[in-house]
């Protein structure tokens, strides 16, 4: 009977032990100090997305994703300036609708989101610079180029609908860069670039190529952008609490033309039956650049002044605008109808937008290591989120709607792709500063939201 | 009476659960449980059909034998750096084995028998809020294998059994689907259910060489579950995926992997055997786990998810000490190395290797009655897995407690 004993306490200790005990890392700020964070960017910082700023689309921001992860390193609070409502200011933001399109096809689209819109969108332009220094100061619109220009939120209030007007200080006299210094960070980020050479992606080339600055549609020159970005970062280094040595991060310029606004509609996608093909044929009958066959594989027809009568089939590395796609399907764009340039990035724009991509971004790269600070190669992540990537059990692609990475506007992202940049971010930061930040947990996030 | 035992063990079996490395369960009888799981070379009971066929014509009557374990296993996630933490649901299983069989008359050479028993299982509930959930939030693969067996002794040094396996069972695999509703944030839900059937065999040799020393060889084949007709069911879908998203069904192979095992059993002393065996799994026979569907989900007409599992070795060690007045004690260990390689550590079986420590006893209480109870406390690795296929890791770690109770009776 003593055996029995001897086995039951036995057993006892086997259950007060059967709980596993494991537990995640301590986070470790490493060597930087996240106390104030500071976010310079465009409108990728702000937490643009769906076509519009709105709260939530801040509220789901990279840098507030950031300063949630830095909270459990010693980050501080971090200050937004929050629009009050959710419907987008000043336009409408996009959500996704059933409805029948001209083919009489029941479709999902975007369409603005209007739910009491007016009531939503009350005192968004009212000036809330009273609530400031903000720790985010990313301006939707605004270039590398535009750092450094006195007024820049008064005069630039047209291009970017009064977003750094309604919380800079000074609109009329300050520049982006006395706005960003005004926090006294402790640690910064800056992604800037982008919009140097996406305006005039999104006005499929119709800009100079460089041009002085004046036209959000030119390409930045590239000896004002190194000009400006150093200059930008040398303060950011200089100022803040930690005199000549605060420490950041550098993200670079995403290759554009890996976002679904210009990947979405495939260059030979047009699907065509035997007396389609057949009538198109006749109709450019005489053009040896145009040439139709029967199936799926069919290259859209573009205008190009130096083609036989202005047009021409579009190849392949061109890419075609996402704004296309209703005239595409329901006016006879591509078909009947060359796609107006405006909404064509040939050959030639689309090496105009690598070769400057590359030249800007080899000046964030130099700026990274003269100052010693981290660099962020956000240009090649995104390239891997294109060709799909798996995160916490979701793939994420650049599919438009269904890669769930890239919001309604096929630019900016969803609040998952947010987060996933926001935990590349971390990456790069744990591995520049010895930190050990945690990762956000991306399933958190909202990604696409369907009807 | 056998008909009607066997209707009623086939009631209690409801549920089974995870506890080898793999997949594979290890309790398929209270005095070879208690003793790390060896078996091979010893024909203890009636559950030799199990460990060995050929054990069979080794026992001196026709014996009952059947035994019924709790199982309380308990995994651990913890995000690699940070602060969260979980862990799975409490769920308590409930394996039965139970085994008839024996000489055909007294002193004969030829034994046959029937064997129930539950081989392979996995039980695992994570919920439907966790961050994996777009993994796996529950997940339950039930086996039984059914097992005529005949078994013949040559000489006292050498006999063979073996035995034809029919194996039925289920799996239930419920996952969050990541399309979300503008109306709520309510995740629709997956669940992949599907009854598989599989046939197979279980042979092996005894052989005697010396009254001390007893060795034994057995092999147990793969067995493929089938399943043709299983259910894929979509709730909670925003009603502009419906069709994107239609229940279906979907046909499956799921390998069980085969054995092979060498076992030792040493006569120390009148009153001590010692045991050694060692396992060789074929568990590279799962590099996917694939799901077909009859009509296409989300555009596609099957998901796959990569294993790439690694034949693997487990080492098993035990004694049994007959203590007099009917009383026997045992204990054991076992070293149960995971197939799983890092990379492929995924949260709806998070694999580790096991070491696993055991013991039990038997009470004689009259001559043909004899009670068992077993103990076993695993317990795997802390480790830091991803599964890179999914984008999906974290530290995990795995613990259980097995209790067995049990009873055989000589004819």
């Amino acid at each position: 009977m003593k055996k029995l004993y001897i086995f039951l306490g036995l057993s006892a200790i086997a259950f007060a032990s059967c709980k596993p005990n494991i537990g995640p890392d301590k986070p470790k700020a490493g060597d930087a100090d996240f106390s104030k964070y500071l976010a310079v960017g465009n409108s990728l910082t702000s937490g643009y997305a769906d076509g519009s700023l709105s709260r939530s689309g801040q509220i789901n921001s990279y840098p507030n994703i950031l300063a949630t992860q830095f909270a459990q390193v010693g980050g501080g609070s971090f200050n937004q300036p929050l629009l009050p409502g959710e419907s987008g200011w000043p336009t409408a933001k996009y959500v996704l609708k059933s409805g029948t399109d001209c083919n009489g096809n029941v479709v999902l689209s975007p369409v603005p989101y209007n739910f009491v819109y007016a009531l939503d969108t009350q005192g968004s332009a009212k000036s809330i610079a009273a609530q400031g220094p903000f720790n985010n100061v990313g301006v939707p619109g605004i270039r590398c180029i535009d750092y450094l220009v006195p007024g820049y939120a008064y005069l630039a209030a047209a291009s970017n609908h009064g977003w750094a007007a309604r919380f800079y200080a000074n609109p009329i006299a300050e520049t982006p860069l006395d706005e960003a210094l005004r926090l006294n960070h402790s640690f910064f980020t800056c992604w800037l670039g982008a919009n140097d050479v996406l305006g005039y992606a999104l006005a499929g080339g119709a800009g100079a190529v460089p041009g002085p600055g004046s036209n959000t549609n030119d390409i930045s020159d590239t000896a004002q952008f190194g000009h400006t970005y150093r200059i930008v970062i040398d303060s950011l280094v200089r100022h803040g609490q930690f005199v000549n040595k605060a420490k950041g991060m550098l993200i670079n310029v995403p290759d554009v033309t890996s976002i679904p606004y210009f990947t979405t509609i495939g260059y030979n996608s047009l699907a065509l039956r035997s007396g389609q093909a057949d009538t198109l044929n006749a109709l450019y009958a005489g053009n040896p650049e145009v040439h139709f066959t029967v199936g799926t594989n069919n290259a859209f027809v573009i205008s190009e002044p130096t083609a036989t009568n202005n047009r021409r089939q579009i190849k392949a590395g061109e890419y075609i605008l996402l704004s296309a796609a209703d005239s595409i399907k329901c006016a006879g764009w591509g078909t009947v109808k060359p796609i107006p340039a405006q909404y064509v990035l040939n050959a030639q724009e689309v090496a105009n937008i690598e070769t400057y991509t590359t030249y800007f971004n080899q000046i964030i790269l130099n700026t990274a290591h003269y100052y010693n600070i981290g660099y962020v190669d956000m240009n090649a992540y995104l390239k891997r989120v294109q060709s799909g990537i798996a995160y916490d059990g979701i793939t994420f692609s650049a599919q438009f709607v269904s890669g769930a990475a890239f919001s309604l506007d096929g630019i900016h992202l969803t609040p998952r792709g947010y987060a996933m940049v926001a935990n590349y971010i971390i990456a790069n930061i744990n591995t520049m500063y010895n930190a050990n930040i945690p990762m956000a947990n991306v399933s958190s996030y909202d990604g696409i939201k369907f009807p | 009476m056998k008909k009607l035992f066997l209707t009623a063990v086939s009631v209690l079996l409801t549920t089974v659960m995870a506890m080898g490395a793999g997949y594979q369960l290890n309790l398929q009888g209270l005095r070879q449980l208690a003793m790390g799981g060896s078996g091979t070379a010893y024909a203890w009971d009636a559950s030799t059909l199990f460990y060995n066929p050929a054990g069979l014509s080794s026992l001196n009557h026709i014996q009952a034998s059947g035994s019924l374990l709790f199982l309380t296993p308990s995994v651990e996630y913890a995000e690699s750096v940070g602060k969260y933490y979980t862990t799975s649901k409490s769920q308590t299983f409930t394996p039965i084995n139970i085994y008839v069989g024996g000489p055909v008359r007294s002193g004969s050479p030829v034994a046959i028998g029937i064997g129930l028993y539950t081989p392979f299982g996995s039980g695992l509930n994570w919920g439907n809020s966790w961050t994996g959930r777009y993994v796996i939030e529950d997940i339950e693969l039930r086996t039984y294998f059914l097992q005529p067996t005949i078994s013949y002794k040559f000489n006292d040094v050498w006999s063979v059994g073996a035995g034809f396996v029919y194996a039925f069972g289920s799996l239930d695999m419920k996952q969050a689907v990541p399309v979300q509703n503008n109306l709520n944030n309510i995740d629709p839900q997956s669940e992949l259910y599907g009854r598989a059937t599989g046939i197979g065999f279980n042979a092996g040799i005894h052989i005697k060489p010396t009254k001390w020393l007893h060795i034994g060889l057995t092999y147990r084949s793969q067995v493929n579950m089938k399943t043709t007709g299983g259910s894929a069911t979509f709730t909670d879908l925003p009603s502009s995926l419906a069709s994107t998203f239609p229940n279906t069904t979907f046909s499956s192979t799921l390998p069980l992997p085969a054995t092979a095992s060498i076992g030792f059993a040493v006569k120390a002393t009148q009153n001590l055997t010692l045991q050694f065996d060692v396992n060789f799994v074929g568990w590279q026979t799962l590099d996917s786990l694939r799901f077909n569907f009859a009509q296409n989900v989300n555009g596609a007409d099957h998901i796959s998810s990569p294993r790439n599992y690694r034949n693997r070795a487990a080492f098993r060690l035990g004694g049994n000490l007959k203590l007099g007045s009917g009383w026997a004690i045992m204990a054991g260990t076992a070293f149960d190395p995971t197939p799983a390689q890092a990379t492929f550590i995924s949260p709806d079986l998070p694999d580790a290797d096991r070491i696993l420590v055991t013991g039990g006893f038997t009470y004689k209480p009259a001559k043909k009655i004899t009670l068992m109870a077993a103990i076993e406390y695993v317990t795997s690795n802390k480790i830091n897995g991803n599964f890179d296929f999914a984008g999906f890791g974290g530290k995990y770690q795995t613990k259980a407690l097995t209790t067995g109770i049990g009873m055989s009776y000589n004819f």
